[in-house]
C-alpha cells in the first residue's frame, strides 16, 4: 500500500489531501480528466466524468495514463470496476472523427463500423447526416457541425473534430506590455486555450480575464467578435483593450441597443443579439457581417439559451468563453463544454489569492434575529412572498449600518435585489442608488465618483452583479439575493476581490434573518464558498463587534499564556 | 493380432458380473470412489454390484462427469454394430485423437464400469440407453421407419444447397431439430423438402432426426465426428502485484457497499414479500440511497445473505434485517470481513445473477427469493474456480475459454454452465479473480477458505483509522476505513456523501437534529468533533450545532387525557392545592392549564364532588351542557373506498384459456383405452408400462395431469421418450412440446383409432 495523497470513490470522485508533499504533483497528473468540484481547506474533491475522460481524449492524454495517474498516486487499492470503466469511457472517443475531406466537404468518419451504423439509426443524429459516401463515412452539412457534436456526445459516442478553423480575417493586435505584465497563470491559460483551439478558460473575478481575452486576440491577430453582458461591461472591454494592445479607438466598435458599429474587433451585448422582433433574431447579420477569426464569449455561465443555438453556425470559428465559475443554475454546462469547447484552464480561487492576484477576503455571515412583529408577518405570509418578507426585514437596517460602521474608511457596496429595499437603504445610508433603471451615464458619473473615494458607499442592485469594475471596493454587504443562486455568489464575491493597492483584506458580509428562508438560502451559498476554500464565519448581530473592540477589526488575538 | 484377440475373447468372462468379478480388489476401490452412489448402502455380491450399476440414474451420473474426448472414446464402442470393440482398434479408430487421450479414456470408462472387458470393449445395454445419440449420429433408417432413397450417394449430391446445409448441420452435434414455424408455405422449407424425399424422419409434429446411414455418409471419413481434443486457449498472465492491488480494490469497495447497505437495513429494514424476497421497492430504495443500479443492489443483498449478514427478522418475522453475525463481523478487522463474504458467495445455494430474469409466469424474480436456490451452485462455482487454480498463480484464462473448457470438461452437463459468466463477473467483483486470474487471496480461499482467503487478503488492506478532518463548508472526510465506534457515531452525527477508500460525511441541520434526538446535547456534539477531527473545527460548524440545539425542543408534544382550564388563576391553584381533588392526579401544565391522566368525565365527578361548578368541554372549546355520550367505538367512516375493479384478461391470456378448454374437449372426446389411475407423486408400474408402451409404438396416450401450480388439465399427448421419470411429447391440444413429471400425471389411457385424429383436428 502506498501512502499516496490521493483517494478513489466508487462514486468516481477524487478526494485530494491539499496538505500531502505530493500534492501538486498530483494535481498537475489528475486535472487534465477530472473536474475540481470543491476546493475547501483540506481535502479538495475532484470528479472524473464521462466529458472530462473524452476532454483529456481530446488533449491527447490515454486511458493508460489516466489509470496510471490513479494507481500510483492513490493511497489504496482502486476497485478495478472503475478502472475497466474508465478504460470504456475513453475508449468510446475517437471512433468516430469529423474531418474535411476535399471532395465532399465536411463527413464523419468512423473507424468502427458499428458505431457509425448505431448513430445513423439514432432518431436524434440521423436527420443531422446527409449522404452515405460509403460504409465508413457520410457527409455533414457544414451549418450541423455543432449540433451534430452536441448530439454525438449525448449519445455517448463523441467525435473527434479534426475539421480545424478558418484563420478569420486578419487584423494586426499587439499586447502592449509596457509597465505590466502578462501573469503566469495567464499566459498559461492563453496557451491552453490556443493550443486547444476552442475552448473555455475559468478564473476567478478580478484575475484579469480581460487580458486573456485580450491575449487570445494577439495570438489570433485577426477579426474578433466579443460578446458581453451589457453595455457598461462592454465599454470596459474597450477601455482594457485600448490600454493594454495596439488596438485603437477607432478599431473597436460597439453593438448595443445604443450604437450599431461593425469595426475589425466589435463588442455585442447578449441583449442586442437576442432581441427579436415578430418573433426573429433581428440582428444575426452581425456573425456574418465579418470573417471573424474568434468570438470571445465573456461570462459564458450566463450565455442565454439563443446564442447556444447561433454558436453551434459558428464550429469553424476559433471560440473563447470566459468565466469566473462553470456552476450554470440550469445545469446546462455539458453545452457550454460541446459548443464553446472543453475547459481548457482553471485554477483554484485560494491558488491565485495566493499568488497575491487577488485580494484574501474574510466571509462573514450575520445572523439578524426578526423583531417579533416581523415573525407574525413571516409566519402567515404566502409562500412565494416568505423570502422578500425575509430577506427585506427592516430588522436588517441597523445591522447593516453596523456593518458599515466597522469599516469606515473602506469603499463599501451594499449589494440587494430588491429595489424598494435598496431605495430605503440608500435613503437610511445616504448614499446613491444604482439600479436597471440608473442610465449608464449617470452609472459611469457614479463609479467614477466612488473610484476617486468622492462616494464611500454605493447601493446596488443585480445590475451591478456582473462585470462592472470598482478597483476599490473593499467592503461588500449582501441583504438580499436571487435564492441562494451560487453563481450570483461568486459574481458578488468577485466584487470585492480585485487586488487592494496595499494588500489587505476584503470584507464580504451576508445580512440574513436568522429562522427563516433567508438563512436557508444563505446556507446553499455559506457551502459554496467554503467549498471555494474561503473561511466563513457566523456571527450574531448582536455579537459584531466594532471597530476597536474585542473581535471587531483590527483586534489581534492577545497570544495564549 | 485378430486371431489372438479372438482366441483371448473365448477366455474372457461373458457378462459384466463376471467381469467385475475379475477386477483386482484396487479396481473395484477404484470403481466405487469413482462411482460413490452405487456404494451406499454397501451392495451384498457382485451381481447386486452390477444391478446397481445398471440403474439410469448412476450411469447417467457417470457418464455427466466424462469429459468431450473420453465420450468420443465411448461412442466408438457404441456404434460398432456388434458387441465388443478390440480395446487396440479404438485408436484406429480415432486417428486425430493422442494415442495416450484415448488411452487414458479406456482406462477412465472401465474404472467406472461404462466399458467392460480387458481386451475388448463391451458397453453396457443402460450406457447404450443412456447415450441417446452417440457421437452425435441418430438412429438407424429402420428404427425411424424411413426408406432411404437406394442411391443415397447420388441424391445428396443432387440437394439443392439450402437442402445440403440442412443436412450438414444435422450430422454435426445434434441429429435432431425443429421444423421451422411456418405452416402456411410449409412445403417451401428445405427441411420440409428433405422430410419429403425421406431423407429426414418426423419424430413429432415439430421435430425431425436425420437417419444414422446419412450422417455417416456425410460425415464421409470421420464418422465419430471431429475429434473432441481439449481445448487450449490462450493462457492471460497478470504481475502479482497489481493483481492483488486490483483484488484489494474490489475487496474494499465491496466489504463497504455492504456496511452501507446493512446500516441502511438497520434503519429502514426491507419488508419480506409474501412470496419470500426483498420487494421492487425497497430494491428500488436501497439502489437509490447507495447511488448503485437495482442490479448491484440486488447483488449486495445476495452477498449479504449469502455470508449470514442479514436475515429474516422482527417482531412478526416479516422483515430482512441485519443479522446477529453482522455484529461481529463489523468488529473483525477488514481481511476477515472481506473473507467472510467470499466465502459465503463461494457456498452460497443461489444464483444473484437471476434475479431481474422472468419466470414461466412472466414475473421478474426478486433479489432474496426463493426460487433462486440452486443446489448445484456452490459445485459449478467451485469447480470453475478449481479450473482456474490449476494454472500457476499469476495466470488464468478468458470468461469465454473457461467456459469453453469447461464444456469439453462436462459436455453433458454444458446446460449446468449457463450461470458461469454471470459467476466469474461476481468473483471480480468481490476480487477473488482478477481479469481471468485468481488473486492470492482468491487462491487461499478456494484452498483453505475463509482463513486462506483472509490471509491473502491481509496487508493489502488499509489500516482502519480513529479520525476526520473536519473541513469548512460542513463536510467530514475519513481518510480510510473507520474502526467501529467512530462509523457508528457518525452514523448519526452526519450523512454519507461518497464512500470508497474514503468517506465523506456532510454535517447538515438535519444530522445535528437527528443526534439530538438521539440524545446527544450540543456540549457533547461540541466534545465530539473536537475529539474526532484531526483538524481544526470550523466555527460554522460549531455555530451550526449551537443554533439548531437552540431551536431544538422549543415545541414540546406529550400525551394527556383531560385538562382543566380557566382564566381565574386563584381558582386553579385553589384547585390544585385541594386535598379533596387529589384522585384527580392534577398537576399544572402552564398557568390557566392543568392536565391529567385520567379521563374527562372521572375529572369532572371528582371536582364536583369536591364542592366545584365544572363545565365540561368539546374539542372545539364549545361548553358541554348535556351529560357526554355513551361511550362508541370510533367507527369506520361510510362509504370505503371503491373496489378496484377486474383486471381485463389480455389477448395472449384469453388465447391460452381457449386452448385450454379445446384441449380438455379434445381429450375428453378421445376414445381410450383403459385408464389406468395413480395417486399424484406415486409412480406405479402400469403407468410406466403404459407410457413406454405408447413411446414405443407412437401412439398418442390421453393424459390427466397436475402440473407445479397445482391445477389439473387433460390433454392429449404423442409421446417421443420416456427418460429419467419425465415424458417428453407433443401435446397436440395445445400445439406445443413439453416435458411431463411422470409422478404428477394422474390417469393414462391409450388414445384408440380414428379419434386419434378427432383429437388432433381440434387444436
Amino acid at each position: 500500500m502506498s501512502d499516496g495523497p490521493l483517494i478513489v470513490q466508487s462514486d468516481k470522485t477524487l478526494l485530494l489531501e491539499v496538505d500531502h508533499p505530493l500534492a501538486r504533483e498530483c494535481r498537475g497528473a489528475i486535472a487534465p480528466f477530472a473536474e475540481l468540484e470543491r476546493s475547501p481547506e483540506h481535502v479538495h474533491t475532484y470528479r472524473v466524468t464521462p466529458l472530462a475522460l473524452w476532454n483529456a481524449r481530446a488533449a491527447g492524454h490515454d486511458a493508460e495514463q489516466v489509470v496510471d495517474a490513479l494507481v500510483r498516486y492513490s493511497r489504496y487499492p482502486v476497485p478495478n470496476a472503475l478502472l475497466v470503466d474508465v478504460a470504456d469511457t475513453m475508449d468510446r472517443f475517437g471512433r468516430l472523427t469529423l474531418a474535411n475531406d476535399p471532395v465532399h466537404g465536411l463527413v464523419l468518419t468512423t473507424s468502427d463500423r458499428a458505431v457509425l451504423e448505431e448513430v445513423v439509426r439514432s432518431k436524434r443524429v440521423a436527420p443531422m447526416l446527409g449522404a452515405r459516401i460509403d460504409e465508413d463515412s457520410v457527409v455533414v452539412h457544414p451549418s450541423e457541425r455543432g449540433r451534430l457534436k452536441q448530439a454525438l456526445l449525448k449519445i455517448g459516442w463523441p467525435a473527434e473534430d479534426l475539421a480545424g478553423y478558418v484563420d478569420g480575417q486578419a487584423h494586426p493586435i499587439e499586447l502592449d506590455q509596457s509597465g505590466w505584465h502578462l501573469r503566469d497563470y495567464q499566459q498559461e491559460a492563453v496557451e491552453g486555450f490556443w493550443a486547444g483551439g476552442s475552448g473555455v478558460v475559468v478564473l476567478p473575478c478580478g484575475a484579469g480575464k480581460t487580458l486573456v481575452g485580450a491575449a487570445a486576440m494577439a495570438e489570433a491577430k485577426a477579426t474578433t467578435l466579443i460578446l458581453v453582458t451589457n453595455t457598461v461591461a462592454g465599454r470596459q472591454w474597450k477601455r482594457e483593450l485600448i490600454a493594454r494592445t495596439s488596438l485603437t479607438e477607432e478599431e473597436i466598435g460597439e453593438y448595443s441597443g445604443e450604437r450599431k458599429e461593425i469595426r475589425p474587433v466589435t463588442i455585442a451585448t447578449y441583449q442586442v443579439i437576442t432581441t427579436r422582433r415578430k418573433g426573429e433574431y433581428r440582428h444575426l447579420d452581425l456573425f456574418d457581417a465579418q470573417d471573424w477569426g474568434l468570438i470571445v464569449y465573456d461570462e459564458v455561465h450566463l450565455l442565454p439559451a439563443p446564442i447556444f443555438r447561433l454558436t453551434a453556425d459558428l464550429q469553424s470559428r476559433r471560440r473563447l468563453g470566459l468565466t469566473a465559475t462553470l456552476v450554470r443554475e440550469d445545469g446546462r454546462e455539458d453545452d457550454v463544454f460541446s459548443l464553446i469547447g472543453p475547459k481548457r484552464y482553471d485554477a483554484p480561487w485560494r491558488d491565485i489569492e495566493a499568488q497575491g492576484y487577488i485580494a484574501p477576503a474574510e466571509c462573514i455571515e450575520v445572523r439578524v434575529s426578526l423583531d417579533d412583529e416581523e415573525r407574525m408577518t413571516y409566519a402567515v405570509a404566502e409562500p412565494e412572498e416568505r423570502y422578500r418578507i425575509a430577506a427585506t426585514a427592516q430588522s436588517k437596517l441597523p445591522v447593516i449600518r453596523r456593518v458599515l460602521e466597522r469599516h469606515p474608511d473602506e469603499p463599501s457596496l451594499v449589494i440587494g435585489a430588491y429595489l424598494d429595499q435598496l431605495e430605503e437603504l440608500g435613503a437610511a445610508l445616504n448614499a446613491p442608488v444604482i439600479q436597471g433603471s440608473t442610465t449608464n451615464k449617470e452609472r459611469e458619473r457614479l463609479f467614477d465618483a466612488f473610484r476617486t473615494g468622492e462616494i464611500r458607499t454605493l447601493v446596488v442592485s443585480k445590475v451591478a452583479n456582473f462585470s462592472i469594475d470598482l478597483p476599490e471596493a473593499a467592503v461588500a454587504v449582501q441583504v438580499s439575493g436571487t435564492f441562494g443562486s451560487r453563481q450570483e455568489e461568486a459574481q458578488r464575491l468577485g466584487r470585492v476581490l480585485r487586488p487592494k493597492a496595499d494588500g489587505r483584506q476584503a470584507h464580504f458580509y451576508t445580512v440574513v434573518s436568522r429562522d427563516t428562508l433567508d438563512s436557508e438560502y444563505a446556507a446553499h451559498r455559506q457551502r459554496f464558498l467554503a467549498e471555494q476554500g474561503y473561511a466563513y464565519t457566523i456571527v450574531d448581530a448582536a455579537d459584531l463587534a466594532g471597530p476597536g473592540e474585542v473581535n471587531g477589526p483590527g483586534w489581534v488575538d492577545a497570544p495564549a499564556d | 493380432m485378430l486371431r489372438r484377440s479372438v482366441v483371448r475373447m473365448a477366455t474372457e468372462p461373458a457378462t459384466l458380473a463376471a467381469w467385475l468379478r475379475t477386477r483386482s480388489d484396487e479396481q473395484l476401490s477404484a470403481l466405487l470412489a469413482a462411482r460413490p452412489d452405487v456404494a451406499r448402502p454397501a451392495p451384498s455380491d457382485v451381481v447386486a454390484l452390477a444391478s446397481r450399476l445398471a440403474v439410469p440414474v448412476s450411469v447417467d451420473r457417470a457418464l455427466d462427469e466424462l469429459d468431450a474426448a473420453t465420450l468420443q472414446v465411448l461412442d466408438v464402442v457404441l456404434l460398432e454394430p456388434t458387441d465388443g470393440v478390440p480395446a487396440a482398434d479404438l485408436a484406429a479408430a480415432l486417428p486425430e485423437l493422442p494415442d495416450d487421450v484415448v488411452a487414458a479414456a479406456i482406462e477412465t470408462l472401465t474404472t467406472r464400469a461404462l466399458l467392460w472387458g480387458d481386451e475388448t470393449l463391451r458397453a453396457p445395454d443402460p450406457v447404450r440407453r443412456a447415450v441417446r445419440h452417440p457421437a452425435g449420429l441418430g438412429r438407424f433408417a429402420t428404427e425411424l421407419r424411413v426408406q432411404l432413397p437406394a442411391r443415397l450417394a447420388e441424391v445428396v449430391a443432387e440437394l439443392a444447397p439450402e437442402e445440403r446445409a440442412v443436412l450438414d448441420r444435422l450430422a454435426g452435434e445434434r441429429p435432431v431439430g425443429h421444423l421451422p414455424d411456418s405452416p402456411s408455405d410449409s412445403a417451401g422449407t428445405p427441411a420440409r423438402r428433405l422430410l419429403q424425399r425421406g431423407l429426414l424422419a418426423r419424430i413429432d409434429a415439430l421435430n425431425v432426426e436425420l437417419p444414422r446411414e446419412l450422417g455417416l455418409l456425410l460425415r464421409g471419413d470421420r464418422p465419430y465426428g471431429a475429434p473432441r481434443l481439449r481445448p487450449e486457449p490462450g493462457v492471460l498472465t497478470r504481475d502479482k502485484g497489481p493483481l492483488d492491488r486490483q483484488a484489494a480494490g474490489a475487496a474494499l469497495e465491496s466489504v463497504g457497499r455492504i456496511s452501507e447497505l446493512l446500516t441502511l437495513l438497520e434503519e429502514e429494514p426491507a419488508g419480506l414479500l409474501r412470496s419470500g424476497g426483498v420487494g421492487v421497492r425497497d430494491q428500488k430504495r436501497l439502489a437509490r440511497e447507495l447511488h448503485v443500479t437495482e442490479p448491484e443492489a440486488a447483488w449486495l443483498l445476495e452477498l449479504a445473505y449469502a455470508s449470514g449478514l442479514l436475515d429474516v427478522g422482527g417482531p412478526h418475522r416479516d422483515e430482512w434485517l441485519p443479522s446477529r453475525g453482522y455484529d461481529v463481523w463489523r468488529e473483525q478487522e477488514l481481511p476477515d470481513r472481506w473473507a467472510a463474504l467470499a466465502a459465503g458467495w463461494l457456498a452460497g445455494l443461489r444464483l444473484p445473477s437471476l434475479v431481474g430474469q422472468r419466470d414461466v409466469a412472466g414475473k421478474a424474480v426478486n433479489p432474496l427469493s426463493p426460487d433462486l436456490v440452486r443446489h448445484t451452485a456452490p459445485a459449478i462455482r467451485r469447480s470453475t474456480l478449481a479450473v482456474l487454480a490449476e494454472y500457476p498463480a499469476g495466470s488464468g484464462l478468458a470468461p469465454d475459454d473457461l467456459v469453453a473448457l469447461l464444456r469439453w470438461r462436462t459436455p453433458r452437463r454444458a446446460d449446468r454452465l449457463a450461470p458461469v459468466p454471470a459467476m466469474l463477473a461476481e468473483a471480480g467483483r468481490l476480487g477473488v479473480v482478477v481479469g481471468g486470474v485468481l488473486s492470492t487471496a482468491g487462491r487461499g480461499l478456494l484452498a483453505h477458505g475463509a482463513d486462506g482467503a483472509a490471509d491473502g487478503m491481509r496487508g493489502l488492506l488499509p489500516e482502519p483509522v480513529d479520525h476526520v478532518l473536519a473541513q469548512p463548508d460542513l463536510s467530514l472526510i475519513a481518510p480510510g476505513p473507520l474502526v467501529s465506534d467512530l462509523a457508528d457515531t457518525l452514523a448519526v452525527v452526519a450523512d454519507v456523501e461518497s464512500s470508497g477508500g474514503a468517506t465523506v460525511f456532510r454535517v447538515s441541520e438535519a444530522s445535528i437534529r437527528r443526534s439530538l434526538d438521539a440524545g446527544w446535547s450540543a456540549a457533547d456534539l461540541h466534545d465530539f468533533f473536537a475529539r474526532a477531527s484531526r483538524t481544526p473545527v470550523p466555527q460554522a460548524l460549531d455555530y451550526l450545532v449551537d443554533d439548531v440545539a437552540r431551536q431544538h425542543g422549543r415545541l414540546r408534544v406529550g400525551a394527556i387525557e383531560s385538562y382543566v382550564r380557566s382564566d381565574d388563576h386563584g381558582l386553579l391553584s385553589q384547585v390544585l392545592n385541594d386535598k379533596r381533588t387529589g384522585g384527580a392526579e392534577l398537576r399544572r401544565l402552564a398557568p390557566g392549564v392543568l392536565i391529567s391522566g385520567l379521563g374527562a368525565d372521572e375529572v369532572l365527578t371528582v371536582l364536583r364532588t369536591a364542592g366545584y361548578a365544572p363545565a365540561g368541554e368539546n374539542p372545539g372549546g364549545a361548553v358541554l351542557t348535556r351529560p357526554p355520550a355513551r361511550p362508541r367505538a370510533a367507527g369506520r367512516r361510510p362509504g370505503g373506498e371503491p373496489l378496484p375493479g377486474a383486471r381485463p384478461l389480455t389477448p395472449a391470456e384469453r388465447g391460452a384459456t381457449v386452448r385450454e378448454i379445446r384441449a380438455g374437449d379434445a381429450a375428453l372426446a378421445a376414445r381410450r383405452g383403459e385408464a389406468v389411475r395413480q395417486v399424484p407423486g406415486v409412480t406405479t408400474a402400469s403407468t410406466l408400462e403404459l407410457l413406454s408402451r405408447a413411446v414405443r409404438e407412437g401412439v398418442p396416450v390421453w393424459l390427466g395431469y397436475v402440473d407445479a401450480q397445482g391445477s389439473g388439465s387433460q390433454r392429449v399427448v404423442q409421446p417421443v421418450s420416456l427418460v429419467g421419470g419425465f415424458l417428453q411429447g407433443y401435446d397436440e391440444g395445445r400445439g406445443e412440446n413439453r416435458t411431463f413429471a411422470v409422478h404428477r400425471i394422474t390417469s393414462v389411457a391409450l388414445v384408440e383409432g380414428d379419434d386419434q385424429q378427432a383429437a388432433s383436428s381440434g387444436g
